[in-house]
């Protein structure tokens, strides 16, 4: 009975553990030689198994957990990760809710959009928030800075739930910022928000005369003749 | 870049003590998964070095990397899979230097070489088919490596290592059974030649 075919089968079943099974388990019935490699495959996989058990499952030095806990104690106190990650939040909640408001404001005021004013300063114009509640007046304006690398600190006040959230306001456009938001908050246009400023801070706008060069007229008949 | 600064003042005193009370508990969360998953980490780290000081070195620094990151970790029933991880990890690094440096010193030193010092635990339970089992063992793939072992440590059933390595039971069982085969066919030559003895 040749034995090859069943080699492989035979170290398989030995090797999971499994009774042979079908036709192998005939095979072997009938076969001393592979019956005896079978135990043999069998003896082989036992003493694997045997010998990585005592080599695992050692006893734990009494030294290794005391010099755990001493390198522990030792170590620095856990620095949080989220600590300094609360100024980025707050500061990207800030943009959220100023993103927002100006949103809201620009939906709810019945597509009105804030005109754009004429000002003799020569920072960038700011960016400026519409109301978005009718408590505006009493809340301090809300207005995004724009000048880069300006540094500001303000105090924060326990505000109601309802009111415009602060803004950092750069201090030489403060009151200019102030008296629009006055003037947005009370739906005027744009003529009479420009009509309360000082005329003396604002520069006229200056147009220079159209340049027209004169023209030169001639007949067509003095044409043909040439 | 635009720079704000919020203040909340009256908050740091408060925020301080929150964090020591945080921290006191986060030492507490780990002391006791320390008493319980510290010879886990020897374990491992014993099986890949086969020497126990070396092993227990490796244990302190794995669990040490693991206390320093604990905060970090999300879902602290993954704190033993993770441990296992590292330790393994640890042990295999070290084993590769300690290759590389028992091979630098064969080249400085070629006929005053000694083999590493052992201790008498370690040559106690060193056999000579231990030895052949112990290089048969360090030839298999690493994921092989790991589950067997895994397997060989009391108290890990196939379900364990499976949640311990995150892979299906299917996986775990064919890992074991290929490692295994990989070995018998390694160890297969030296029981023949110690039983004909």
């Amino acid at each position: 009975m040749p034995c090859e075919p069943y080699q492989d089968a035979l170290v398989d079943a030995a090797a999971s553990g499994a009774e042979p099974q079908g036709e192998l388990r005939a095979h072997l019935a009938a076969c001393p030689a592979c019956r005896a490699a079978f135990v043999q495959e069998q003896s082989l996989f036992s003493t694997i198994d045997t010998s990585l058990h005592a080599a695992v499952n050692v006893e734990i030095p009494a030294s290794l957990l005391p010099r755990v806990r001493a390198s522990i104690a030792e170590e620095p106190a856990i620095t949080r990760g989220w600590t300094p990650s609360w100024l980025a939040l707050a500061g990207a909640a800030a943009m959220v809710v100023v993103f927002i408001a100006v949103y809201a404001g620009r939906h709810s005021s019945g597509g009105e959009t804030p005109v754009p004013i004429a000002t003799n300063t020569s920072s960038p114009a700011p960016n400026v928030l519409p109301p978005h509640d009718q408590n505006l007046n009493a809340a301090p304006p809300a207005v995004t800075n724009s000048v880069p690398t300006i540094r500001a600190a303000a105090t924060r006040n326990p505000a109601p739930r309802n009111a415009v959230p602060e803004v950092l306001v750069p201090r030489d456009q403060e009151a200019l910022l102030v008296s629009y938001s006055e003037q947005w908050s009370q739906r005027k246009r744009a003529p009479l928000v420009a009509s309360n400023f000082d005329p003396t801070n604002l520069s006229l706008l200056q147009i220079s005369p159209i340049q027209i060069d004169q023209l030169d007229v001639k007949l067509m008949t003095e044409e043909h003749a040439q | 870049m635009q720079e704000l600064v919020l203040i909340q003042p009256g908050s740091t005193l408060r925020s301080e003590s929150a964090r020591e009370a945080a921290q006191s508990e986060t030492r507490r969360e780990f002391e006791e998964r320390l008493a319980e998953c510290g010879p886990l980490a020897y374990r491992v780290a014993r099986s890949v070095l086969r020497n126990s000081a070396d092993a227990e070195d490796v244990a302190q620094e794995a669990l040490l990397r693991a206390y320093r990151s604990f905060d970090r970790l999300r879902d602290r029933n993954r704190f033993r899979a993770w441990l296992v991880r590292i330790s393994f990890r640890i042990a295999l690094d070290r084993l590769r230097s300690a290759k590389r440096r028992d091979q630098r010193d064969i080249l400085w030193s070629q006929p005053a070489h000694h083999p590493p010092a052992a201790t008498a635990e370690d040559l106690a339970a060193s056999s000579e088919f231990q030895l052949h089992l112990d290089r048969a063992l360090a030839e298999l793939p690493e994921k092989l490596r790991l589950a067997l072992l895994l397997a060989a440590m009391d108290g890990h059933t196939i379900d364990e290592i499976s949640a311990l390595l995150a892979i299906p039971v299917g996986t775990v069982k064919s890992r074991i059974f290929i490692a295994r085969k990989q070995l018998a066919e390694k160890l297969r030559c030296h029981v023949n030649l110690i039983k004909t003895r």
